[in-house]
């Protein structure tokens, strides 16, 4: 066994005696307190919106002429390994949608949702995708049953916004739970 | 035998048999899309081409028999390339809207292109287009022409199978083609046969559209109830709301087809109209109670009703299951301790009792493809086209490709006249002198050999002056009739439930039976039933004169003609009536409601509030056919299975639940717990029911089996007495009445049988109202046509209706079916009268534009 692992030299004993390594250490500390901040104040401030890859909250599309692109054709539904979306057709004569069947019915369970995508990857009318609202955390679980209706209606996100970047936010409180809701205006990026 | 070699493995099959079927066996997959077993020949859609070594051509495998020391490829690379070629053809004009297309999931097209077809395609040109939006061609079809294969399966089993002929192809070309109704969609039977062998998407059922994914629905198969064909049927359900029914080629003696009833009519199970929990009348409104009460009710009721010596009497229904019946007529007899039970109540019961012996039913079932294998089928006594669809299809396609002659006997047109070499128009009831007639002259030609004849005596009454008398008929066609079945070898007479109307035809018949017997001939008897267990209900022993297995006895049983004489002289204290509507069935409406009034204590069970139910003191709410379980026996002798698929709704009950309840209210060991349990019972009691597995029973059921004493024409069991003639003609002739011209005759309709399909909606979209049919030249000489409105009027009740034609019904002769509530055929009826006469007043004259659209 070497005995020289045990022995100091002068060198270290003084930077131990004056606590040099501290001392290095509080100067980057003390230095951050003073430099720009780049910790992101979510959710009382600020908001990360994600790139149009990112896989959130399901959103069922419209065409530019405003008709239901959604046919009901049950395939998210079949391609699901979760099961966790109801699709039930009907047949609509009003234009509504893009042909004369429509969904009747449109439900997740996002409690069983594992985000994998593979619904929108089966959607042959690209009514189906998963958009970029992630707050999803709440108090009841009926508010993960998402339905037609709620997920037909505008994003908060614009489908054309590019994201990547971090936006104003503000929080909102009510009966429902927590709502950050971002000011797309005022945007920067986080590097 | 030939022995050939396909993909290098060796088989040998039957000589004949085509390639594809060799290939299927020997486990190779080859796709098709034209080809279906039981159609026609085509071999124009070329997917299925293999390789013969030794030929440079490829051969379509659906038309091409193997022949010894063949070889054959169907895997190798130029069939490959070739068969993917044939797909990316059919493909090149196909929409490929799979997402909105309700065949997507269960589409062959589909299949075939996954297995077998090409993954991209080079061309480029626009697909051809004939219509942007599906249309309606019938109440059941909607159709997108655009995914149309041309591979004219459709087209086919509407001619070949159904006998309709409504579908063709409408300009020919490998462009143009397209293929749709060619005649009026009237003549349509809407049984959906085409929606079911259509591969791809065209021909859709209209009540299925949009309504799921073929991988979403649970299924049973079961039953149809309808009539007594007996067809096997796929009950499809989502989330227990039964969307569709479907039929399977490898299922049942209908394989794919089925008729409107079987494939349109189960819509009544989720009716909103049905009761769902027990009544009891109170203060004269029928008022909803539990299950407890309205036992205790029952238990209590009986007994105060049959205080000071009055009757007991049940009638139960043919639609009812083996089990239920044979649970009711056990509570009758054992525990109300009474033989006044039937079932059903348009017949004579002695008619019934002498047909099960005449038909011999005690000696076991045949299959109708053993009947149908005779050189001779001769069709009396039931307007089989409309009440027994799937038999008329079956008889159809099998005597298409042999010779068959077949003779119908009715005073209807059928649509079965297409295929008959003979059709015999003769007038209602005369179907005992028709039967009668053709013996005489089968005896007179053969009077040495049948001197032994039993019943001969019988024959003297009719004679070539007094047949266009009796039948309507001329002797000529009588004698062609005759000579048809001497030069044949093996007959077949398919009887039908009408010869129950009445005793002295059923004599007639044995005595013909008798007499080809005699000459050496096989004979079969074949009886075509209306109601889907009529013949389990028999062999269940629901008969005053009929214990459990046909052992007849002659007793002081009524059967529901005498419980309805009784009813109305008061005698009857009680009286339990299960599945059957007797007011609206019995032949004399306004007789039977009265003697329904005189009964002190009346329990339907039922699951709708029939017009007998409304009469009742206690209503019990029974299951349909998908909330029970048990098995029918179908006019055959097969014993099929009804599985149950969903709860019965709201308080509902199955029906032996139901029944043995009551008998355990009155008698604690009545007890039964299962339909199993039962089924064991019956095996002990019935003696033809021995050899049925109950849980074994598949898709092809099991005919019973005789009960040991001998097959078919081993004669009438002992004892047993035909019934003097000259007691019935008297009952049955009605005197001519020039005021009243026509002789009113009733029976299913098509689209209906008996109330309950009334409450499916897509059959009542296909026939909403009543209607009359008439002969064509009858219509004309009064200025009728298809579509208007005419009173029908008889001494004691008249209904306007809407007319119909028949081309090939007899002279002289109306039809109203049976099934509408709101014009109740019977009340045209007067108890022992036979066929009301009444006349048909146009009301064209009257109100001009009130023509209908024809
Ligand atoms: S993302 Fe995946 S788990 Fe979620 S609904 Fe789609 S397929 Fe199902
Ligand atoms: S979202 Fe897409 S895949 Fe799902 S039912 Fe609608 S069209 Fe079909
Ligand atoms: S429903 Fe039946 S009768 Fe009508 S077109 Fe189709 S196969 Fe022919
Ligand atoms: S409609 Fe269907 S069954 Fe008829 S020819 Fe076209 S593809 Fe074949
Ligand atoms: S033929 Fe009779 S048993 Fe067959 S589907 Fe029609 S009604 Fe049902
Ligand atoms: S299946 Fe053989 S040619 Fe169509």
């Amino acid at each position: 066994m070497n005995g020289n692992h045990y022995n100091l030299n002068l060198k270290d004993i003084l930077k131990k005696v004056f606590f040099v390594d501290l001392i290095q250490g509080l100067f980057i500390t003390f230095n951050y307190t003073f430099s720009k901040t780049i910790t992101l104040r979510y959710p009382d401030e600020e908001k990360w919106i994600p790139y149009r890859r990112f896989r959130g909250l399901h959103t069922l599309n419209r065409n530019k002429e405003g008709k239901e692109l959604c046919v009901g054709c049950e395939l998210c539904q079949k391609s699901c390994p979760t099961q966790c979306i109801t699709v039930v057709p009907m047949q609509d004569k009003t234009g509504k949608g893009i042909a004369d069947r429509i969904a009747y019915r449109w439900e997740i369970n996002l409690l069983r949702c594992m985000f994998c995508g593979l619904c929108e990857d089966a959607c042959p009318t690209e009514a189906l995708k998963l958009g970029r609202e992630y707050e999803l955390a709440n108090t009841s679980m009926q508010r993960s049953l998402w339905t037609k209706e709620e997920l037909l209606a505008a994003q908060e996100i614009p489908v054309e916004f590019d994201g990547g970047v971090i936006v104003r936010a503000r929080l909102e409180r009510d009966d429902k739970g927590l709502k950050v809701i971002p000011d797309m205006s005022v945007q920067k990026r986080w590097w | 035998m030939a022995t050939v070699k396909i993909n290098g493995k060796e088989i040998t099959v039957e000589d004949g048999t085509l390639i594809l079927e060799a290939a299927k066996g020997a486990g190779f997959d080859i796709p098709t899309m034209c080809y279906h077993a039981r159609l026609s020949k085509l071999a124009s859609c070329r997917v299925c081409l293999v390789e013969i070594v030794g030929q440079k051509k490829l051969q379509p495998s659906c038309v091409t028999p193997v022949m010894h020391g063949m070889e054959v490829l169907t895997e190798s690379p130029v069939v490959k390339s070739a068969r993917s070629s044939m797909i990316e053809l059919l493909l090149a004009n196909h929409p490929l809207d799979c997402p909105v297309c309700d065949k997507g999931g269960e589409c062959e097209l589909q299949d075939v292109t996954f297995k077998f077809g090409p993954r991209n395609s080079p061309f480029g040109e626009r697909k051809r287009r004939f219509h942007e939006e599906d249309y309606i061609l019938s109440p059941v079809i909607i159709q997108n022409i655009n995914r149309c294969i041309q591979c004219k399966r459709c087209v086919r089993i509407c001619d070949e199978v159904v006998g309709a002929s409504v579908l063709g192809s409408i300009e020919r070309g490998a462009k143009t083609g397209e293929t749709s109704f060619v005649k009026e969609y009237l003549d349509c039977d809407h049984c959906g046969n085409c929606i079911e062998v259509c591969p791809v998407g065209s021909l859709m059922s209209r009540p299925y559209r949009y309504q799921s994914r073929p991988w979403d629905l649970k299924g049973v198969d079961t039953v149809c109830t309808y009539c007594g064909t007996g067809c096997q049927l796929t009950v499809q359900a989502r989330n227990g709301e039964i969307l569709r029914v479907i039929s399977k080629p490898d299922k049942g003696i209908n394989n794919e087809t089925l008729c409107a009833r079987g494939r349109f009519g189960y819509s009544f199970i989720n009716s909103h109209e049905r009761f769902v929990t027990p009544m009891i009348r109170k203060g004269g409104t029928l008022e909803p109670v539990p299950w407890n009460e309205a036992l205790k009710a029952i238990k209590d009721g009986l007994t105060e009703a049959m205080k000071d010596g009055r009757k007991t009497g049940g009638i139960a229904s043919g639609r009812l299951s083996n089990e239920e019946l044979y649970l009711f007529q056990k509570l009758m007899r054992g525990v109300f301790k009474t033989n006044n039970i039937d079932s059903g109540s348009r017949w004579n019961t002695g008619a019934v009792k002498s047909f099960a012996n005449v038909m011999e039913l005690n000696k076991g079932g045949i299959s109708v493809y053993d009947a149908l294998n005779a050189d001779t089928l001769f069709i009396i006594g039931s307007s089989i086209s409309d009440e027994n669809p799937i038999t008329d299809y079956l008889i159809r396609r099998l005597s298409r490709n042999k010779k068959m002659n077949i003779i119908i006997a009715s005073p209807r047109g059928l649509k079965l006249d297409s295929s008959a070499t003979l059709s015999l128009r003769h007038r209602p009831a005369a179907e005992g002198d028709i039967l009668g007639g053709i013996a005489k002259v089968i005896y007179d030609k053969n009077m040495d050999k049948l001197k032994d004849l039993t019943g001969k005596e019988h024959l003297k009454n009719i004679s070539r002056e007094n047949i266009p008398d009796l039948t309507w008929t001329d002797w000529s066609s009588i004698e062609s009739v005759s000579g048809f079945m001497l030069s044949a070898n093996s007959i077949t007479i398919a009887v039908g439930n009408d010869v129950l109307r009445g005793p002295s035809r059923i004599e007639s018949m044995h005595i013909l039976a008798e007499a080809l017997r005699l000459l050496g001939k096989d004979v079969k008897l074949f009886p075509v039933f209306d109601r889907a267990n009529q013949r389990g209900a028999w062999e269940m022993g629901v008969h005053p004169d009929i214990l459990p297995g046909y052992s007849f006895r002659d007793g002081d049983g009524l059967g529901s003609e005498g419980i309805i004489d009784a009813a109305s002289r008061g005698e009857v204290g009680a009286l339990y009536v299960v599945g059957e509507d007797i007011v609206s069935d019995f032949p004399d409406g306004g007789f039977v409601r009265e003697a329904l009034r005189q009964v002190k204590f009346l329990i339907v069970q039922d699951i709708f509030l029939t017009e007998t139910a409304k009469m009742a003191h206690v209503v019990l709410p029974g299951a349909s056919f998908v909330e029970k379980d048990g098995t029918f026996t179908n006019q055959e002798g097969r014993v099929q299975r009804l599985r149950k698929f969903i709860e019965p709704q709201g308080d509902a009950k199955a029906d032996w639940e139901i029944i043995a309840s009551i008998g355990e209210a009155v008698e604690p060991s009545f007890h039964y717990g299962s339909v199993s349990d039962i089924f064991k019972e019956i095996k002990g009691a019935v003696p033809m029911y021995r050899g049925i597995d109950f849980e074994g029973l598949d898709g092809n059921g099991a005919i019973v089996k005789g009960s040991g004493i001998g097959g078919q024409g081993a004669g009438v069991v002992a004892g047993f007495s035909l019934r003097p003639k000259s007691e019935v003609r008297s009952q049955e002739q009605e005197t001519p009445d020039p005021e009243y011209p026509f002789i009113l005759i009733t029976g299913n309709h098509l689209y209906h049988s008996g109330r309950l399909s009334l409450k499916a909606d897509t059959l009542r979209d296909i026939l909403p109202e009543a209607v009359v049919e008439m002969n064509e030249e009858d219509a004309k000489a009064m200025g009728v046509s298809k579509g208007d409105k005419v009173k029908v009027k008889g001494d004691r009740y008249e209904a306007t209706l809407t007319a119909h034609i028949n081309k090939r019904s007899v002279r002289g002769v109306v039809f109203i079916p049976e099934n509408f509530t709101d014009v109740p055929v019977n009340m045209f009826f007067t108890k022992g009268k036979g066929f009301p006469r009444v006349k048909v007043l146009p009301l064209s004259s009257l109100s001009p534009q009130g023509r209908g659209p024809g």
